[in-house]
């Protein structure tokens, strides 16, 4: 279980939820208990125990009234979880255990709220030592701790996105796409089209490092932690200037594309904020 | 190129061995590496390329030079031959006593110059001139002397002949003077052109024996011979006949003249009466003298420890260069890092409802 003092991530799923379950989200059936949602003629829900008296009586046709009331359903939330070896990297924060911390706090509030909670890890491909299978139990947030501190981060690639979205099937699901996104544009597309039909929440891991924190003179020798090789970058101002003007533009493209297949990234990059995560669910 | 190549050498040629080492470099950075989630973030940069490639060459460079250095390289002497205008002068100069007179066949006294001096200020004028003559200095009185031998060193030619005006003694053996004056030239291909310059103030009974073996050398050699003879006031001349019976031991200089005809070599005689003619001589035969010649040029053995030392000095200094403008990413986070704190704690959640 997280810190107690460590405030809940507040999410809302996007539009009605199918499923017969009793939990925090608003439903698309309508049930018996819950928020007053409508009225509906007898005939279409004949359910003698809520007509409403004062609608049957205001009919000037004398139809009779029953009140319908929102169901509350469960939802799943899962984290995708990049497994790549560029999560490694260690620049304003540690990049690994941002996301960690980010999955573990969303466990706990999933499973806090009676939603269950599921993880999947990928590279190359899925990588079954980190697959958690969607849980309500309480210890939850604590596997999902020991799986991640647990898995190296090694991959090359993240094809393995793609082939973990095939293990989500059935309902539509809240699905936490954990990573920095350093794909290839195709891939990204792909991932995210694959994914379309969750409500799907990009969350970016950015880094003041990797731009506005570059300096502005100096010698640097890049080695790329997915081996792609190392290289010797002269920083001066007017290279920092497009190195942060390419950045930029990746993230908006990240931006186009996630925001065409449902909600725009959040970039959590520093510290880990709760708030700020919630603050973004709620707010798009 | 490839000759250059040939004459490189080093003391321990063991130590080369390491050579391969120097490519270390193209495997292994001694710059600080920073990790990053993808190269392909940082925009391409032809300035970074560069000066990364001149990095790594300054690592090869160190290394190789070092060990080149501690082989101790050095570049071989030559000798080498090149063609040059200008002649091979032998020089032989009379120092018997009577040099030491002026011309006036007096003790020089004031500002007057002896025979030898003269000849001397001239003869050293004209040695160096040209830069490709090469000279020999013999001196002779009853014995000849090698002073130099045949030498493109025109100053170790112009202290010889600085050192001709140190009193004479003794008489003038010219037979034996000029065989050593002829050996002086030594094997030399046979379009060297060559002269012989004698510089005497009288001459001497040559016997015939010596006369047989010296027409030999001429007819060998075959210099072009000059006789400047430093005619005192009054005494014969080279060409005047003696009042009484002409014989070798009554005259001869024009005996000795005589016989340098008869050599068939090209030949002329300059009679000096003073120090204007001796110079106006000297100039005659500088510019009769003007034929190709080859020479030889010495190269001496060159140490390029120091040079190789040099080299990997430049490599050091440019890996010392790059280390110190090494930026650190870890420091900008340091320095960024309590700025960013207040921006992540942000305003309240305005809505919290699910």
């Amino acid at each position: 279980m997280t810190d107690a003092a460590q405030p809940d991530i507040v999410y809302r799923p996007r539009g009605r939820l199918p499923g017969t379950r009793l939990g925090a989200h608003r439903g698309r059936d309508a049930g018996g208990l819950g928020t007053f949602r409508d009225q509906v003629p007898f005939l279409r829900m004949p359910d003698a125990r809520r007509i409403d008296v004062r609608a049957t009586l205001r009919d000037p046709f004398e139809g009779t009234f029953v009140r319908r009331f929102e169901a509350r359903t469960l939802v799943e939330v899962w984290a995708l979880f990049d497994l790549t070896a560029s999560m490694r990297f260690s620049g304003e924060a540690d990049r690994i255990g941002l996301a960690s911390e980010l999955c573990v706090a969303l466990a706990a509030s999933a499973t806090r709220i009676g939603d269950a909670f599921g993880l999947i890890g990928c590279d190359e491909t899925v990588r079954e030592e980190a697959f958690l299978p969607a849980s309500r139990a309480r210890g939850r947030a604590s596997d999902v701790a020991r799986r991640l501190a647990a898995t190296p981060c090694t991959g090359r690639r993240a094809d393995g996105m793609v082939q973990a979205a095939r293990r989500l099937v059935g309902p539509p699901k809240m699905v936490f796409l954990i990573s920095d996104f350093r794909w290839p544009e195709a891939l990204i597309t792909r991932v995210f089209s694959s994914l379309s039909r969750h409500d799907l929440v990009p969350v970016v891991l950015g880094d003041a490092a990797e731009a506005e924190g570059l300096p502005e003179w100096g010698l640097l020798e890049l080695d790329d932690l997915e081996g792609a090789g190392r290289r010797v970058v002269f920083m001066r101002p007017a290279l920092r200037r497009r190195w942060i003007a390419r950045e930029t533009e990746r993230a908006e493209t990240l931006r186009r594309i996630a925001t065409a297949h449902g909600r725009p990234p959040f970039r959590l990059a520093g510290r880990f904020d709760p708030d700020a995560v919630s603050r973004h669910l709620l707010g798009s | 190129m490839n000759d250059a190549l040939a004459r490189f050498c080093v003391d321990h040629p063991g130590l080369l061995w390491l050579l391969p080492l120097a490519l270390l470099p193209l495997l292994v950075s001694a710059q600080r590496s920073t990790p990053v989630a993808a190269i392909a973030a940082g925009p391409a940069d032809g300035l970074s390329r560069a000066i990364g490639r001149v990095v790594r060459a300054g690592g090869i460079l160190s290394f190789a030079g070092l060990i080149l250095a501690l082989s101790g390289p050095y570049r071989q002497g030559e000798t080498i031959i090149r063609t040059g205008i200008g002649a091979q002068v032998s020089i032989l100069i009379d120092r018997s006593g009577s040099m030491n007179e002026t011309f006036a066949g007096r003790q020089p006294s004031g500002a007057e110059e002896s025979k030898a001096a003269a000849s001397r200020r001239l003869l050293a004028a004209f040695v160096g001139s040209r830069a490709h003559d090469q000279f020999a200095v013999t001196a002779f009185s009853t014995a000849p002397m090698l002073v130099v031998p045949m030498t493109d060193r025109h100053d170790a030619v112009r202290a010889a002949i600085a050192a001709i005006d140190r009193p004479g003694l003794d008489y003038t053996n010219i037979a034996r003077g000029l065989a050593m004056g002829l050996s002086q030239f030594g094997p030399a291909s046979p379009a060297t052109s060559r002269a012989l310059l004698l510089v005497s103030d009288g001459a001497a009974v040559i016997d015939p024996r010596a006369q047989d073996a010296l027409r030999a050398a001429f007819t060998r050699l075959r210099p072009n011979l000059y006789w400047l003879f430093l005619r005192t006031k009054g005494s014969p001349s080279i060409s005047d006949r003696p009042a009484g019976e002409d014989t070798p031991q009554a005259a001869p200089e024009r005996h000795l003249d005589l016989f340098f005809r008869s050599l068939r070599i090209p030949y002329r005689a300059f009679e000096a009466e003073g120090a204007e003619a001796v110079a106006e001589a000297i100039a005659q035969i500088e510019r009769l003298e003007r034929d190709p010649i080859p020479y030889t040029e010495q190269r001496p053995r060159r140490d390029l420890t120091g040079l190789a030392y040099g080299l990997s000095l430049i490599g050091l200094l440019i890996l010392v260069a790059a280390k110190l403008g090494e930026a650190d990413l870890r420091r900008v986070r340091a320095a960024s890092g309590p700025t960013a704190k207040p921006r992540a704690s942000a305003p309240e959640p305005t809505r919290l409802a699910a």
